[in-house]
């Protein structure tokens, strides 16, 4: 399933918008950066709350899909202004973790 | 990082790639006055202004062959997440001090981690680099200076396995001693 095809069927709100053509294939919970750059898994969905340049900076490495901040979690002003010009897929919603994989575990 | 022992040997790392021959490392620790301050001071080739801005951002780290990778950032983050302050001080030619300050108490701060074999793993592969190792709690404070270590060895090395042991084990006693005999 597509970013784009996800963000309708759970009614995600974009933050900014990378290639929402981009298919996700896995689901990925985790706050510690340094444990998820190295865990979280290529075309994934990376759920979490930090909102930070330095997730923006794993995002990119992991190569996820996109970033989705859970419990409506902000994002820093520098932290969108990288991910424009790096392309990264940056979402919000305000469900937990928990209920998000839930959600997505039934569409991917 | 999980512990911030990882983040004392990422930064000492770069201290050995900058061809430094002293390495201090200095935790300083209080559960009365509520911090843990984490010092590395090097006397390697330094690095410019715009070098200093490039290693915390981690853009810069990430898109070049990973020789620095995203870990002064995190360890920057990780400082600043309890309310404590990061900063790197450097002077071309003369060296580079990494300074992180975390308040204890925090309910972010992450663990200090094993930095007593953190240490001992760097003496034991960088036999050529002295290492000055200081901590200090509120009860009391030890320091191992490999160079007190050498003048003792003579042309014994310090990655010889005795010798090593000798430093786990002091390292091991020491902090039991700072920590209260805990």
């Amino acid at each position: 399933m597509t970013t784009k095809e996800i963000i309708g069927k759970l009614n995600l709100d974009t933050l900014v918008e990378g290639d929402l053509d981009r298919e996700v294939t896995s689901c990925y919970i985790g706050d510690l950066l340094s444990w998820v750059m190295g865990r979280a898994p290529e075309d994934s969905a990376w759920l979490t709350v930090m909102g930070n340049i330095n997730s923006i900076a794993v995002a990119t490495l992991a190569d996820v899909s996109c970033i989705i901040l859970v419990e409506n979690a902000a994002l820093d002003d520098d932290a969108r202004k990288k991910a424009e010009m790096h392309d990264v897929t940056i979402l919000r919603t305000e469900d937990n973790s928990y209920s998000l994989a839930l959600k997505l575990s039934e569409l991917i | 990082m999980r512990e911030l022992s990882l983040n004392v040997m990422d930064v000492a790392q770069n201290s050995v790639r900058a061809e430094a021959s002293l390495v201090t490392i200095t935790v300083t620790e209080s559960d009365k006055d509520d911090f843990l301050t984490i010092s590395i001071e090097d006397n390697g080739c330094g690095m410019t202004e715009e070098q200093v801005a490039s290693v915390i951002d981690p853009f810069f780290t990430t898109r070049t062959t990973r020789k620095v990778g995203l870990g002064v950032p995190l360890f920057k983050m990780s400082a600043e997440q309890t309310g404590g302050s990061f900063s790197i001080k450097s002077e071309v030619g003369r060296g580079t001090v990494t300074t992180a300050s975390y308040v204890k108490s925090h309910v972010d701060m992450t663990p200090l981690g094993d930095i007593n074999s953190t240490i001992a793993i760097l003496i034991r592969c960088n036999p050529d680099i002295d290492f000055v190792f200081v901590h200090t709690t509120d009860n009391g404070s030890f320091t191992l200076d490999t160079r007190e270590l050498r003048e003792v060895l003579g042309d014994v090395s310090l990655d010889t396995p005795d010798v090593v042991d000798w430093i786990t084990e002091f390292l091991k006693e020491q902090t039991e001693i700072i920590y209260g005999g805990v």
